[in-house]
């Protein structure tokens, strides 16, 4: 560690790191296009200016990115020179920027718009053509490359070079001809496209998936974790207006994902969005089963699970610690087995975040006592059971249609569940939320707690797993009193 | 003009030169031997070039002994050390290497090996320019002869030393000239320069201690080893020693390569060497040493040509390319070509060089075809300046910035004249390539 100072501030700052770190760190807003922490730094932007003082040399304006602190440095990042400096060069890149921000979806998150704003620069002084170029070039499934928006930083070329390691992108031709290109225009392929998006300082590569869906400052963001895998990457949640999930982006976690997520949790809010959600709750008359309130349906739990019959209860691994805890403690007191319903892998591993694992919260539930089956390995023990729970997020899915219709009609089926789903011994369907709807921990493959948030509201009279599990306890003195 | 001693070109005159058994009687490889038979240690030549004050040819002049004092101690560092030698002359005016790879590659060969000694190198890239067909040829026939003959290779002339030489084509970029570019090419990446620090004698090729020499610096290597440090710092003036090759065209009776001593005025090269400006026209302006140094007017022909005096007039030396221009010559047109030249040829890496180079060729172009706006000395000056100096990775961009102001400063009024005119009064004959854009 050397000892500097930034605007005035002695600090301490890692030498080996650029000092554009040292800033960031202390607060010192310094605009950066081409740098990225989690990618090596080129130093071509060169908009990250700062004025750096050593001993009695004259300050002097360099780029913060391509800089290391020394011993003793005296950095201004809003000194008068480095302003100017970073303002000519913002000039330049704005010199053939489109400026159609009105319709670019990144408008509102555009860091060269925001520092565009900072810098009060609102007239140009070029009066040239504007550089005309592709405006949707598909590169791929995931991506479209606006050629015209784009500031050539670099960050998406270097970024699958380092990050998965196969180099698909490149600037192609020379000076202000360049593009962005991908080798011989084949599409982009592989499960991390989709962060180019989110490392573009510009409008220029946006996702197809999120195209004209939504004005980014009309976004609800709150902080959650991706429930495809078992790495849980922690991930924000964009809501708009209270209805639809927009987005799943990455969340920096340098325990986790760094600033990355696959794109297979990326996208995975149409599961969260789907429509034909299971409300309150539902009960079988005869053949039917008919909308009832939700406390029927669990007193009609609570007097299957009275009886001291053999009883299983089946677990979403999409299950939080918390709704394990509580099943785990119904189940106790029945006497019942529990496992969550465990999928095999998927096939979908990789070495840089997707574990293959479909279980997200396979180690809390494991920690927690709950041991993970797979539906095949669940299904004699549902048939034996006189009264089966299946609770959570997909399960019914999960366990397949052909095991929960094995399960004998003498036996009980009790459903906590997002969607409706039939099956002949089923007594009650209780919808819950879903895992964009409620908060609760779930623990990764390495240990590490992830939240989940409730970023928009569940279904109408649907209440977390957790709260139905006190309500059917709340619903049940007598059980109580007959222990006692 | 006093009478001088010439040394550079003298082998080149004779015919056949380029093969090993003329040079050899006209006593090539004479001083490598002599280097390698004797024991004089590399470090001994390293100290003999820094006595010598031999500044580099390829543009910057820095002191050639002082950069190969700056690759690191071979004994503590046990990375491989390489020499590059910067052949890819593109710099518009300069077409001295040319001369010397095409008539004289083995002294090449010999001055790239007796540097490759002083810093201690394995191998030697020779990067020629692609579009120097005969120099790559001439220069890859010599280095298999010299090879055939024990002179490149293994244990060269029987001593210890063994030292390689690769052969490398450039393909066409201005901008691979420039000593990181150059070696990102020759890694068999894009030629994008790099950000220094590091320095190339730290980490260069392949992250190991490299440097950078341009072909007329390290061909000056043997004459300094044969006749001494004294005999070489004897010629030039204070701070520019001995023989350079000025490349003069432009509007002249008799372009051509010269070789000449510092301390001569850029006018006497002139009258007595070029045979004076052509049609008895006068000289208006002229670039001192290619097209990336400021503009002098011609009254500034009687500067001497060296490093200082020309710092002194506001320009460099560069390359020694002297570009003439007679009164004739239209400023906006001479800068529409300029700048065009850096648009085209920046590598598009940083902001202000990619945008920058494009917009000075944009204005300039509109001055030139009579569609300049009140305001564009001024923002040409501006950008100029946003440019330059040192905001970049490389000099590119110092390079368009700096003939432009120049031209501001110099030629304000005639190009203002373009601007209130609508057109050049100059412009003759109407140039061709009108459209925007167009390359």
């Amino acid at each position: 560690m050397v000892k500097i100072t930034v605007n005035g501030r002695e600090i301490d700052a890692d030498p080996t790191k650029p000092l554009i770190r040292a800033c960031h760190d202390n607060g010192a807003d310094v605009p950066i296009y081409c740098y990225h922490p989690g990618l090596t730094p080129v130093g071509s932007c060169r908009i990250c200016q700062v004025e750096v003082k050593q001993g009695e040399a004259p300050g002097r304006v360099v780029v913060a990115c391509r800089t290391n602190p020394v011993e003793g440095m005296v950095v201004d990042t809003e000194s008068q020179k480095a302003h100017a400096t970073r303002r000519e060069c913002l000039e330049f890149l704005l010199k053939d920027h489109p400026l159609d921000c009105p319709i670019c979806d990144k408008a509102g998150e555009c860091d060269l718009q925001d520092f565009t704003f900072d810098e009060g620069q609102s007239a140009g002084r070029s009066n040239e053509p504007r550089r005309q170029l592709e405006k949707r070039k598909s590169l791929g499934e995931v991506i479209v490359l606006d050629e015209e928006r784009c500031i050539l930083c670099s960050r998406c070329v270097r970024f699958f070079e380092e990050v998965p390691k196969k180099a698909q992108l490149t600037v192609a031709d020379l000076g202000w001809r360049s593009v962005i290109a991908t080798f011989a225009d084949r599409p982009l392929t592989g499960n991390y496209q989709g962060n180019i998006a989110d490392l573009c300082p510009v409008g220029a590569l946006t996702l197809k998936k999120f195209r004209f869906q939504a004005r980014v400052w009309n976004l609800i963001k709150m902080s959650s974790t991706c429930v495809e895998c078992s790495r849980g990457c922690s991930i924000q949640v964009e809501v708009l207006r209270g209805s639809d999930v927009k987005r799943f982006r990455p969340r920096t976690n340098p325990k986790v994902n760094g600033w990355w997520m696959c794109d297979v949790g990326r996208f995975a809010f149409d599961h969260a969005n789907a429509g034909g959600r299971l409300e309150g709750a539902r009960l079988r008359e005869g053949t039917d089963l008919l909308q009832v309130p939700v406390e029927d349906a669990l007193c009609a739990l609570r007097d299957a699970l009275m009886p001291a019959k053999s009883a299983a209860f089946v677990l979403s691994p999409f299950c939080t610690v918390e709704e394990g805890r509580a099943m785990l403690g119904l189940a106790r007191r029945h006497n019942a087995e529990i496992a969550f319903v465990a999928p095999p892998p998927n096939g979908l591993k990789d070495d840089l975040l997707h574990t293959g694992d479909p279980c997200p919260n396979r180690r809390g539930l494991t920690e927690l006592g709950i041991a993970g089956l797979t539906a095949a390995e669940l299904a004699p023990r549902l048939v034996q059971a006189k009264v089966v729970v299946v609770a959570g997020e997909r399960v019914a899915e999960l366990l397949g249609a052909a095991v929960l219709q094995a399960i004998p009609p003498a036996a009980n089926l009790f459903a906590f569940e997002c969607h409706p789903f039939e099956a002949r011994s089923l007594v009650a369907l209780i919808g819950i939320p879903n895992h964009v709807e409620r908060t609760g921990t779930i623990v990764n493959v390495d240990g590490v707690r992830g939240p989940l948030a409730a970023a928009k509201p569940a279904p109408r009279s649907v209440r977390a797993l957790t709260r139905l599990l006190e309500d059917l306890e709340r619903l049940s003195p007598r059980r109580e009193a007959a222990t006692r | 003009m006093k009478a001088f001693e010439t040394y550079l070109l003298d082998r080149a005159k004779t015919e056949g030169n380029h093969q090993l058994a003329t040079y050899r009687k006209l006593g090539g490889y004479k001083s490598l031997e002599k280097v390698l038979e004797t024991g004089i240690t590399p470090q001994q030549v390293v100290e003999e070039t820094k006595k010598s004050g031999l500044r580099g040819r390829g543009g910057a002049g820095f002191s050639t002994g002082m950069k190969w004092s700056f690759m690191p101690d071979a004994t503590k560092d046990p990375r491989p050390r390489y020499l590059a030698i910067n052949a890819d002359e593109s710099e518009p005016g300069t077409c001295k290497d040319r001369v010397l790879m095409e008539k004289d590659p083995h002294g090449l060969i010999e001055g790239s090996l007796l540097s490759a000694y002083a810093i201690r190198a394995k191998a030697v890239y020779i990067y020629v320019r692609g579009e120097y067909r005969l120099s790559y040829d001439r220069v890859a026939s010599a280095v298999r002869e010299a090879r055939a003959a024990g002179l490149v290779g293994k244990n060269i002339a029987g001593s210890d030393f063994s030292c390689e030489i690769f052969m490398h084509k450039g393909a066409g970029a201005y901008i691979c000239g420039e000593e990181t570019g150059l070696m990102e090419s020759l890694e068999g990446k894009r030629g994008h320069p790099r950000q220094k620090p590091p320095f190339p004698a730290q980490s260069g090729l392949w992250q190991s201690p490299t440097t950078v020499n341009n072909v007329e610096t390290v061909f000056n290597a043997p004459f300094i080893m044969e006749r001494g440090a004294a005999w070489f710092a004897g010629i030039g003036t204070p701070n520019s020693k001995g023989n350079f090759l000025v490349g003069i065209s432009g509007h002249v009776n008799k372009p051509g390569v010269y070789e000449l001593p510092f301390g001569v005025t850029a006018h006497e090269i002139l009258e007595e060497k070029a045979g004076g400006m052509w049609k008895g026209r006068k000289l208006k302006a002229w670039f001192p040493g290619g097209s990336s140094c400021a503009l002098l007017r011609g009254s500034d022909v009687d500067v001497v040509l060296d490093h200082d005096s020309l710092k002194a007039r506001g320009s460099s030396l560069g390359t020694a390319a002297m570009v003439m221009m007679d009164d004739h010559t239209s400023i906006a047109r001479v800068m529409e070509v300029i700048a065009r030249f850096y648009e085209h040829e920046s590598c598009g890496q940083c902001s202000q060089c990619r945008e920058g180079t494009q917009w000075l060729s944009q204005i300039f172009r509109r001055i030139a075809h009579g569609r300049g706006q009140p305001d564009d000395i001024a923002t040409l000056e501006s950008l100029a300046l946003g440019m330059a100096p040192g905001k970049t990775i490389c000099a590119l961009s110092d390079a368009a910035a700096i003939p432009t102001l120049s031209a501001v400063k110099l030629f304000k009024d005639e190009l203002i004249e373009c601007i209130r005119q609508q057109r050049d009064p100059l412009a003759s004959p109407a140039p061709k390539y009108a459209s925007v854009g167009a390359h």
